[in-house]
C-alpha cells in the first residue's frame, strides 16, 4: 500500500491530508490548523496531527508534496507545487467532471479552467486586492460582531439585501457601520455583503470560459450563503465537496501518490524537469 | 531546481563601458557646457538628428530605470510625492523629478541642464506633462514634437510631412540654442550608421528563433538596448553590434543556449519590474524558460520586421521611425499581430503579459490582450501585475505563485502531449 501526504499552507489556515493507494485511492485522514506567524511550525503541526489521525508514523509516509503560499517553508516536504495546480487536481478527484474551479481562500480568489485529466488549462487570480476573498467576509463579520460560521446562514435570511458600494476590504467596514446606524438588519447587511463578494468574484471568473461542471473550493466554500449567492449569479449549481477546504492538500497528496507509483507514465512527473524542489 | 547559469559574454562588459562613457560625456557637459545635450523620450527617439549638432542625448527613462535596478528609486519617488505627485502618477516621472529635486544621478556623476528638452511624446501623453515639469525645474527650453498615433496600418503622407516639418523646426531651434550650424552630412552619416546597427540588431533578434536561443530576448536584450538608443547612429554602435552578432552567432554554432537545457520558450509583453529585476529573472531561470522575443525590446524601435533608417531620405525615415516603427506608437491590433508573429515564427510555448501600474498607456487593454491570446488563439498566456519603477507594487510571493503555476501547467501539457505521441 502506498501512503502519501499533501500539506497546503494557506494564508489563514494550514491543511494536511494523508492518502493511500491500495488498489483504490482514498483519503485516510485530514488535519486543519491556524497558520499563524510560524509557517514552518504550522505545517509540522498539521502534518503530525494528520498522521496521528491516520494512525501512522510520519516516517511511513512515502512522499509529501507542499502547496500554498507557505510551501517553501515545509522543511519535511519532498517537493512543492502551486495550489493552482493542486486545486485542479484535487477538484477533479473529489468532484469528477470538474471543468472550472472557483477557489475562494483567505487572501486569494481564483478561477481555474481544468482539463479532463485534472490539468490546469488556464487560470486567473485577484491581484493586489483582497476584495472577493475570505478576508472581505471575515472583516465584515468582525465589524458586526458575528462569528464567521454564522454569516452565511444569516445572509440567506435577508429580505432586502443592502447595496454595498465598495469592493474594498477595508472600506467595507464604514459601509457596514453606516447601514447599522440606519437601522438595517444584520441579515440584510450580510445579504448585501455576500452579493458584493459574489459579483466581484464573478467579474474575475468570467475572464475564463465558465464551463460546467463548476466546483467551488477553498475555505469560503463552507459558507452556504456565498455558495448560493454565486450560484444565483452564475445561473447554475456548483459542486461543493465536504472536503472543499482540503482540496489543495488532496491535490498535493494525489501528486505525491503518483510520484510513488513508478509505473506512472503520464502527467507532470514524467518530464525530467517536473516540478522543482526549491527556489 | 535553481538555474542561474546565464550568458555573460564580452558584450556585457562592452555595454557597461559604453554606457559609462556616455555618462562621463554628460558629466563633462554638466561642467563645461560641451557637448550640447538634449533630453528625449526613448520611444521613437530621433538620436540621429542630434548627431548633426554633435549633441548627446539624455534619457530620463534610462536614468529612472538605472536607479530602480540599483534599488535606489524609492527615495526620489517619495520626494516627488512629498511635492504633490499622486500615488497614481507614473513612477518613472516621480523618480526622475525626485532625482532633480534631490540632486541624485544613477552613477553619482553630474547631469547637465539640457540645451533643449525635446518632447517627442510617442504614444505617451504623460510625457508632455513630465517634460513640461522638467523644463520648469531645470529652466531649460522645451520643444514638443507632436507625433500622430498610428490610426491605421500605415501612416498617411500628411502624417509623415507633419513630423518632418517639426523635425526641421527642431533643427532650427537647436541651431539657435547651440550656435552651431546643422551638419547635414553628419546627420546622413548617422542615419547610415543607424541602418547598419539596426540590420545587425535585427539579425541578433532573429538568432532567438533558433532552439536553443543563444540569448534571452527580454532580460539580455535590455542589456543591449542601452547602446541601441545612445550609440546606434555612431560607428561605436555599429562596432558594438558587430561584436554582439559574432558572439551570439558563435553560441548558435556551438549549440549553446541561455540554460543548459532550454525548457520553455516564451514571449514577454511589457517592461520588467526593474526594482526586482534579478528576482524576476530568477523566477524564469528556475524553469529554464527563455524569452525568445519581447515587445519591450521594440519600444525604441521595431526593426526585426524589416524597417531601416534610410540615408537617402534621412528626415522621412526618422519621421517614419517615430510614427510607425516603435511599439509604443503603434495601435493595439498591430501589437497583437507583433506578438502573434513572435509566437508563431519564434516558436514560443506561451505569452507572459506584465502589466505595469505606472504606464496605463502601455498597459491599458492587456486584459483583453490576454483573452485574445488565451481564448481566441489558444496560446497559454499569463497575466501578472507590478510596476517598472516603484518597488512598492511588487508582491514577490504572488508573482512567483503565478509564474510557477503557469509553468506547471505548461509542463503538464507537454507531458500529456508527449504521452499521446
Amino acid at each position: 500500500m502506498r501512503i502519501a501526504a499533501g500539506v497546503d499552507v494557506g494564508s489563514t489556515q494550514t491543511k494536511a491530508v494523508v492518502m493511500s493507494d491500495n488498489g483504490g485511492v482514498e483519503i485516510v485522514a485530514r488535519a486543519l490548523v491556524d497558520t499563524g506567524a510560524n509557517v514552518q511550525r504550522a505545517a509540522e503541526r498539521a502534518f503530525d496531527t494528520c498522521c496521528r489521525e491516520a494512525g501512522i508514523h510520519t516516517g511511513n509516509v512515502g512522499f509529501v508534496v507542499g502547496t500554498g503560499y507557505g510551501r517553501y517553508k515545509i522543511a519535511f516536504g519532498n517537493t512543492q507545487m502551486t495550489e493552482i495546480t493542486c486545486h485542479a487536481k484535487g477538484a477533479s478527484f473529489l468532484c469528477p467532471g470538474t471543468r472550472t474551479v472557483i477557489d475562494m481562500g483567505g487572501q486569494d480568489s481564483k478561477a481555474i479552467s481544468v482539463g479532463a485529466n485534472g490539468e490546469v488549462l488556464d487560470f486567473v487570480m485577484n491581484d493586489k486586492c483582497a476584495a472577493g476573498t475570505g478576508r472581505f467576509l471575515a472583516n465584515s463579520a468582525e465589524v458586526m460582531g458575528i462569528s464567521l460560521e454564522e454569516v452565511g446562514p444569516l445572509s440567506l435570511q435577508a429580505k432586502h439585501p443592502v447595496k454595498i458600494a465598495t469592493v474594498c476590504t477595508v472600506f467595507v467596514e464604514s459601509d457596514i457601520l453606516s447601514y447599522l446606524a440606519q437601522g438595517k438588519t444584520a441579515e440584510d447587511i450580510l445579504g448585501g455583503v455576500h452579493i458584493a463578494i459574489a459579483k466581484r468574484t464573478l467579474s474575475l471568473v468570467r475572464r475564463l470560459n465558465l464551463e460546467p461542471e463548476i466546483t467551488m473550493t477553498g475555505g469560503v466554500a463552507r459558507n452556504i450563503g456565498m455558495v448560493q449567492a454565486l450560484e444565483q449569479l452564475i445561473g447554475r449549481k456548483m459542486q461543493v465537496s465536504p472536503d472543499a477546504q482540503f482540496i489543495g492538500a488532496v491535490g498535493a497528496a494525489l501528486f505525491a501518490l503518483e510520484k510513488l507509483d513508478q509505473s506512472f507514465e503520464s502527467g507532470i512527473w514524467r518530464s525530467d524537469h517536473a516540478v522543482s524542489g526549491g527556489h | 531546481m535553481t538555474e542561474k547559469k546565464e550568458y555573460r559574454g564580452s558584450i556585457h562588459q562592452q555595454q557597461k563601458d559604453l554606457m559609462l562613457a556616455w555618462y562621463e560625456q554628460l558629466d563633462h557637459a554638466a561642467i563645461t557646457g560641451d557637448p550640447p545635450t538634449v533630453s528625449m523620450m526613448i520611444s521613437g527617439n530621433c538620436v540621429e538628428l542630434l548627431e548633426g549638432f554633435g549633441a548627446v542625448p539624455i534619457y530620463p527613462e534610462v536614468n529612472a530605470l538605472q536607479l530602480a535596478i540599483r534599488h535606489q528609486s524609492l527615495d526620489p519617488i517619495l520626494a516627488a510625492e512629498d511635492l504633490g505627485y499622486a500615488a497614481d502618477n507614473c513612477a518613472y516621472v516621480k523618480a526622475d523629478i525626485g532625482c532633480i529635486l534631490k540632486g541624485i544621478t544613477p552613477t553619482g556623476g553630474r547631469l547637465p541642464t539640457p540645451t533643449l528638452i525635446l518632447c517627442n511624446f510617442v504614444g505617451c501623453n504623460t510625457y508632455l506633462k513630465w517634460f513640461e515639469h522638467l523644463a520648469k525645474l531645470q529652466q531649460a527650453p522645451l520643444y514638443v514634437i507632436d507625433v500622430p498615433f498610428m490610426r491605421a496600418d500605415e501612416p498617411s503622407r500628411s502624417d509623415v510631412d507633419y513630423v518632418v516639418k517639426q523635425l526641421q523646426e527642431t533643427v532650427k531651434t537647436l541651431e539657435q540654442l547651440t550656435g552651431r550650424k546643422f551638419d547635414h552630412d553628419r546627420f546622413r552619416q548617422a542615419v547610415e550608421c543607424s541602418s547598419r546597427s539596426e540590420e545587425l540588431w535585427s539579425q541578433i533578434k532573429h538568432l532567438a528563433r533558433r532552439s536553443p536561443s543563444p540569448f534571452d530576448a527580454y532580460f539580455d536584450a535590455i542589456t543591449l538596448m542601452g547602446p541601441l538608443y545612445v550609440y546606434r547612429g555612431k560607428p561605436e554602435g555599429v562596432e558594438f553590434f558587430e561584436v554582439a552578432l559574432a558572439e551570439l552567432q558563435a553560441k548558435v554554432d556551438a549549440g549553446q543556449g541561455v540554460y543548459e537545457k532550454e525548457h520553455f520558450r516564451v514571449v514577454m509583453e511589457g517592461p520588467p519590474p526593474y526594482p526586482y529585476f534579478r528576482t524576476f529573472r530568477d523566477m524564469f531561470a528556475k524553469w529554464q524558460a527563455c524569452a525568445v522575443a519581447s515587445t519591450y525590446s521594440t519600444v525604441g524601435g521595431l526593426w526585426e520586421f524589416g524597417f531601416r533608417h534610410d540615408p537617402e531620405n534621412p528626415f522621412e525615415s526618422v519621421a517614419m521611425h517615430m510614427i510607425a516603427q516603435n511599439v509604443t506608437n503603434r495601435n493595439y491590433l498591430q501589437r497583437y499581430e507583433q506578438i502573434r508573429r513572435y509566437v508563431e515564427e519564434w516558436n514560443a510555448d506561451g505569452v507572459i503579459i506584465h502589466f505595469v501600474k505606472s504606464c496605463r498607456l502601455f498597459s491599458a487593454g492587456q486584459g483583453d490582450m490576454r483573452d485574445y491570446f488565451a481564448k481566441q488563439l489558444g496560446v497559454p498566456t499569463l497575466y501578472i501585475e507590478s510596476d517598472l519603477e516603484d518597488p512598492r507594487y511588487f508582491a514577490e510571493a504572488q508573482t512567483r505563485n503565478r509564474i510557477d503555476a503557469f509553468f506547471e501547467s505548461l509542463e503538464h501539457a507537454k507531458a500529456t502531449l508527449s504521452t499521446r505521441v
